[in-house]
This record gives structure tokens, C-alpha cells and sequence, in this order.
């Protein structure tokens, strides 16, 4: 099993780099190559337990691609996403930003290049929209640097692109859970980061504030060539957003890859326990119709 | 859409440059302002030996004073300061003649209203640091066992080592200081948690509240217990221009640069650590830095005026419900509101049993005790910020 996952990952990994190549070719030649992010021989656990939660050889998540993580509660997606982040120091091994290990980056310099939504996010009730996206340029300004142009501009990109510049001068704690959620990606838009990590930025919201972070996902992908890992529960949703699955099962990747060949019955029976049938020729991606949950 | 965008730019600019600084900060400000300076005009008025108000004023603005520079610089810096000063500038230090009650006004009253004010203003700031950095409405200048530490400080001067007397602000202040290293200490476990910095300061406060209760009974002189109560519970009674000579420096080059320099960092740790640290903050090193000036300057208030109750934990909430959560405007309101509480509180703590003084510390804790009860009637949630 492991060999050959590797084995497919370097494939996969060879596939998404000569596409991206070729996109890159077609589109914006200029542009500056995007962040690849990777984890070599990874195992994370948390000071209070004592096996690792979380263990694989390899993880990539290709530049300039929406990668997904899916797997059932409890998998491990949130602590892999975690120890990409530096959030969480992995107990062997380690994780690369380009090459480089973001161990030895200082928590600006990696703030610069690799933004991260958590799960939940509390912000203190009368902070306004628009001071909150201005929060994102932490990183980019000095212990006494002031709000320059350069801030200005990435508030203001930011706002449009997460759509809610009409509600800048709302407070925060006024808003609905999606309007709230949009504001927070606004936020880690305005770091403007290479890389952005999002763990499950649409639980809890209702359909229309999903497919919206989803669709502000898919933009800043397309438009500004943004590494993007998300977290997601919705397998259905992950499926036609994003461009490469990791699906996770019990702490280790069960597999990895485009969307139409990582979704099947198989992976929904083995790592989701759901009977279920997967019409992989859907024009919007892999479909999945879900019948009944298996027994152990 | 483009011509929408542009607008809401122009807008919001205009709106940014003065945005801290709004109607609700401005109210405050000058409210707090005109307390002071009533309080002031009460305290300067009234006492054992009784003048008008006309003369009192008369006496605060008494030109021989303010024309002579040499008598402010005597006050403010102390004499041996202030006649280098004033030779270096080429001052005249001539002795000048003032009248009785410029020198009740200015020997004894006005230096009691000035340290007020800025206790007031330096338990205030550390209050709201304290808020931040815990993450949690409740938490005051002396959580993180500061005041627990002092008070033992104190009774061991008092008591064990009353030859060192004349050094008991500093002892209290260290004693602060101390205590608060060992509840960092105790809280840390790879690394520091809100949670765990105010049980670790409940701990430490408990053992040395212990102990001060110990000392109590080791004390053989009723005028020494007497001082150790005014010194635990606080207060402005005695306090002359040496005070101001000790609060001033930490105020004006602590206290107030450095809260407003850390506004953003403080404003950036209430979005939670999470968030703080994928911003790219050292969580840890930035929640050790800005305890630090908290508890310096809870120690600068605390060696002057003993234990204040209260100031810094019910300013920084009354401050938060008027102008808001952004830090900014919060510490500024602080720097008005905290000497606003503070010198009001000591009206009463000086004149309400005339001639008996009672501590100021004893005046806030009555103010402050209803004023919490209102609250949590009010408020559905309070507690974690």
C-alpha cells in the first residue's frame, strides 16, 4: 500500500506540475511562480497524547491548485492542515514552503507567504468589518509602521473579492454566520499570501454562504495563482471545487489525486462507511448519491 | 460598480485618518476631564484648615508660583534636581515668599490629586493590558497574583524588616513583580494559556494572602498594623510631591508610550491565539512583553498608593462600554477615565467622614462592588472578551 501510494503521489505530483506548467505558459508567462507545499515523513500528535494522530511519507499540495481535504470526523485533516501551518510542531519530520522548511522561517516572514483560517474565530463583537480585514496586514507591518498605500490597497482587494465591501462599517458581531465567515476570508485575503489554508471554512453555513467561500476560493485561485488547502466535510462539494482530493482515513492518506479518480464507491464505502453510488462522468465532477450509512 | 468602488475608497479614507478619535472617545475624554478638575477645585477647597473657593483658586493659580520657574521645577523634580536645572538654564533660584494658602494648596493638596491621577491612570492601562492578555472582562491589575505579592511584601516590611521602612514602595512593587513570575512560571506548560495564567495567579494568591494573614498576627504594634491595612487597602492619605517625583517617570515613559505603542498587538490578541499566531505574532513573547508593562504599571500605582481595588478592573469596562473594543481608544479613554475615578473617589475618602480620612482603596471598592452587580444584571455574558 505505501510504496505504491508514493508511487501515485509522484505521479500525481509530476501530472498537477506539467499542467500548471502549461497553464502558466498559456496564461500569464510573467508570472511569479507559484508556492508548493509539502510534507515529508510526517507524524503529528498534540502534547496530551502520546501515539501520533497523524502519520504519512509525503503530502503535496500543488501550486497553484485547490487541494481538498476530506475524510469522516476525526481523521486527522485538521491537524495535518495544522502542521502545514506551523501551528503545530509534527513530532518527526517536516514541512516544506518551496523547499524550504517553514521551521526555520520567523512566524512573520511564514505569515507572509501562508495565511491560515481556523475552524472558529472569535472576534470581539463591536470590531468593524473593515478593521478586521486591516488585522491581515499584521505581518506586514512593523512594530511601528502605520497603514501604508500598499495596506490600503490589499484591504480594499480583499473586501471586493470576499464581497463585502457594503458591509465594511458593520459590526462584526451584527452579522450572520456567513456574512461573518466571508469577513474573516477577507481578512486572510488582505495577508496576501501565496498560500492559503482554510479548515473548514463552510461548516455551519447555509448553502448559498457555501458555494459563495467556495466560489471566493475558486476566484483567488484563478486570479492570483493561490496555493489553496481546504478542509472540507462536504464530499460532494470538495468533488466539484477542488482540483486534487486527500482523502484521509484514521490518521493516514488513503489516496490522492484529481477528483474522477479519487471519488468511487470504494473510497465512500472504506473511508466515509456510506453505501453509495458515484457517477463519475457528472459534467460538474464526480456526483455522489448517497443511500445509507454502513455498519462497522 | 467601478465608480461605487471608488467612492466607498474616498469615503473610507476620510473616514480612516480620524476614525480612533469619534464622538463617544471625544464625550469621554472631556467628561472624564471635567471630574478631575472638579474633584480638584473640591479637594484643594476643603480641609482642616478651610479657605473659599475663590481663594483656594486664587491660590492654585497664584502667579508667584507660575512665574517662577524655579518653585515648579522644586516641586516637580525635588530641590537638588531642580537647582541643576535651573542653574544649566540660567533660572533664578531666589527663595520666594508665598503665601499660606498657596503653600496649603500646593505643599498638601494639589500633590495628593496629582498622585491620584495618576494611579488612577497607571491601574487603569494595566487593567485593560491585563483584559487583553487574559482574554477575559474580569481580569484586573492584580490577577496574576500581583497584589497578593505586594501585600506580603509590605507586611514583611512592616513586620520583619521595618528597618528598611523607607524602602516599602519598592519592596511592594518588587514583591508585585515577583509573584507574578512565579504565576508564569506555574501557568507554563509548553507554552501559556489564558485560562491557566489566572488559576496559577489564583494559587499564588492564595498561599500569600495566607501568609499576610500570618503576619498580621506576628505584629506587635496596633500603628503597624494600622499602616499595613492603609498600605493593603490603598490610599492617597500623606502623600506629597516625593510621591509625584516617584509615579511621574513610569507614567510618562512607561506607562502611557508604551500602552499606546502596543494598542495594535493588544487589538490583534483579542481575535484569539489562533489567529494571532497565523497572523505571524509570537504569541508568547508578545503576551510576556505586554504583562510586563502591565505589571509595571500596576508596581508604579501600588508604591505610592498601596493596593487600589477596583480603578483597574471597573475602568477598562466602563471605558469598553462607551467607545468600544478597539484598543486604541480604549487605552487613550483609560489615560482620562482611570485619574477621573481616582481623584472623585478620593474626594470621598477624604472629605466624606471629615476629619477622619479613610482609605481611597475602601471608597472604590464600594463604588466598584454595585457597579459589577449592575453589570451582571445588564449583560447577558460577561466574562471572556
Amino acid at each position: 500500500m505505501t510504496g505504491d501510494s508514493i508511487q501515485r503521489s509522484e505521479d500525481a505530483a509530476q501530472v498537477n506540475a506539467e499542467r500548471t506548467d502549461v497553464e502558466r505558459d498559456d496564461e500569464t508567462p510573467s508570472e511569479t511562480p507559484c508556492t508548493h507545499l509539502r510534507g515529508e515523513d510526517l507524524a503529528i500528535g498534540y502534547p496530551t497524547t502520546e501515539q501520533p494522530v497523524v502519520e504519512c511519507e509525503r503530502v503535496d499540495i500543488p501550486a497553484g491548485e485547490v487541494t481538498a481535504l476530506v475524510g469522516p470526523n476525526g481523521s486527522g485533516k485538521s491537524t495535518l492542515l495544522k502542521a502545514m501551518a506551523k501551528q503545530l510542531d509534527p513530532d518527526r519530520g517536516h514541512v516544506l514552503l518551496d523547499g524550504a522548511a517553514i521551521r526555520d522561517l520567523g512566524t512573520k516572514e511564514l505569515a507572509r507567504r501562508l495565511g491560515l483560517l481556523s475552524q472558529e474565530n472569535e472576534a470581539p463583537g463591536s470590531l468593524t468589518v473593515e478593521d478586521l480585514v486591516y488585522h491581515g496586514r499584521y505581518p506586514h507591518r512593523s512594530f511601528f509602521e502605520s497603514v501604508n498605500d500598499e495596506d490600503e490597497q490589499a484591504v480594499e482587494r480583499a473586501l471586493e473579492l470576499a464581497g463585502v465591501t457594503h458591509l465594511r462599517d458593520e459590526e462584526v458581531g451584527n452579522l450572520s454566520g456567513g456574512q461573518k465567515q466571508l469577513a474573516w476570508i477577507a481578512m486572510v485575503l488582505a495577508q496576501d499570501t501565496d498560500v492559503l489554508l482554510l479548515d473548514e471554512p463552510t461548516t455551519y453555513l447555509d448553502l448559498h454562504h457555501q458555494l459563495r467561500v467556495m466560489e471566493v476560493i475558486r476566484t483567488l485561485n484563478s486570479e492570483r495563482d493561490v496555493t489553496v488547502a481546504v478542509v472540507l466535510h462536504d464530499i460532494g462539494q470538495a468533488a466539484r471545487f477542488a482540483d486534487n482530493l486527500i482523502a484521509m482515513k484514521d490518521g493516514e492518506l488513503y489516496d490522492w489525486g484529481p477528483p474522477r479518480k479519487v471519488v468511487s464507491d470504494e473510497l465512500l464505502r472504506d473511508v466515509f462507511r456510506v453505501d453509495a453510488d458515484v457517477d463519475a462522468d457528472h459534467p460538474t465532477g464526480p456526483h455522489i448519491s448517497p443511500h445509507r450509512a454502513l455498519d462497522d | 460598480m467601478a465608480s461605487d468602488t471608488q467612492r466607498s475608497d474616498v469615503a473610507s479614507n476620510a473616514n480612516r485618518l480620524p476614525s480612533w478619535l469619534d464622538g463617544s472617545l471625544l464625550t469621554l475624554v472631556v467628561g472624564s476631564s471635567l471630574v478631575v478638575l472638579c474633584g480638584t477645585l473640591v479637594q484643594v477647597s476643603f480641609g482642616a484648615f478651610s479657605m473659599s473657593i475663590g481663594q483656594a483658586w486664587s491660590a492654585v493659580f497664584d502667579p508667584v508660583v507660575w512665574s517662577n520657574p524655579y518653585v515648579l521645577l522644586k516641586f516637580f523634580f525635588g530641590e537638588g534636581i531642580a537647582e541643576t536645572l535651573a542653574t544649566t538654564f540660567g533660572l533664578s533660584v531666589a527663595s520666594v515668599d508665598l503665601t499660606k494658602e498657596t503653600l496649603i494648596v500646593w505643599n498638601i493638596r494639589l500633590p495628593r490629586v496629582v498622585v491620584g491621577a495618576l494611579v488612577g491612570m497607571n491601574l487603569a492601562v494595566s487593567g485593560a493590558i491585563f483584559q487583553a492578555v487574559t482574554r477575559n472582562e474580569l481580569a484586573s491589575p492584580y490577577i496574576l497574583g500581583v497584589s497578593s505579592g505586594a501585600g506580603l511584601a509590605i507586611l514583611l516590611t512592616l513586620v520583619v524588616f521595618s528597618g528598611f521602612a523607607s524602602f516599602l514602595p519598592i519592596f511592594a512593587a518588587l514583591g508585585g513583580t515577583v509573584a507574578f513570575v512565579i504565576v508564569y512560571a506555574i501557568a507554563w506548560k509548553n507554552g501559556t494559556s489564558p485560562v491557566r495564567l489566572v488559576l496559577a495567579g489564583v494559587i499564588v494568591s492564595t498561599v500569600f494572602s495566607s501568609l499576610q494573614t500570618a503576619m498580621y498576627l506576628l505584629a506587635s504594634d496596633i500603628g503597624v498594623v494600622q499602616s499595613a491595612i492603609a498600605w493593603t487597602t490603598g490610599s492617597l492619605t500623606g502623600t506629597d510631591w516625593e510621591q509625584v517625583r516617584m509615579i511621574l517617570p513610569w507614567t510618562l515613559f512607561v506607562t502611557v508610550p508604551l500602552s499606546i505603542v502596543a494598542s495594535r498587538q493588544l487589538n490583534v490578541l483579542l481575535l484569539g491565539e489562533k489567529t494571532a499566531k497565523a497572523l505571524g505574532m509570537s504569541v508568547e513573547r508578545v503576551r510576556f512583553a505586554l504583562s510586563g508593562v502591565a505589571i509595571l504599571a500596576a508596581s508604579a500605582a501600588i508604591s505610592v498608593a498601596g493596593i487600589v481595588g477596583f480603578v483597574g478592573l471597573i475602568v477598562p469596562h466602563v471605558v469598553r462600554n462607551i467607545v468600544g473594543s478597539d484598543y486604541k481608544r480604549l487605552v487613550i479613554g483609560c489615560l482620562f477615565a482611570g485619574p477621573a475615578l481616582m481623584v472623585a473617589a478620593d474626594v470621598g475618602a477624604r472629605l466624606a467622614l471629615n476629619p477622619t480620612q479613610i482609605p481611597v482603596g475602601i471608597v472604590t471598592g464600594l463604588v466598584g462592588g454595585p457597579y459589577f452587580l449592575y453589570l451582571m444584571r445588564k449583560k447577558q455574558q460577561l466574562g471572556e472578551l
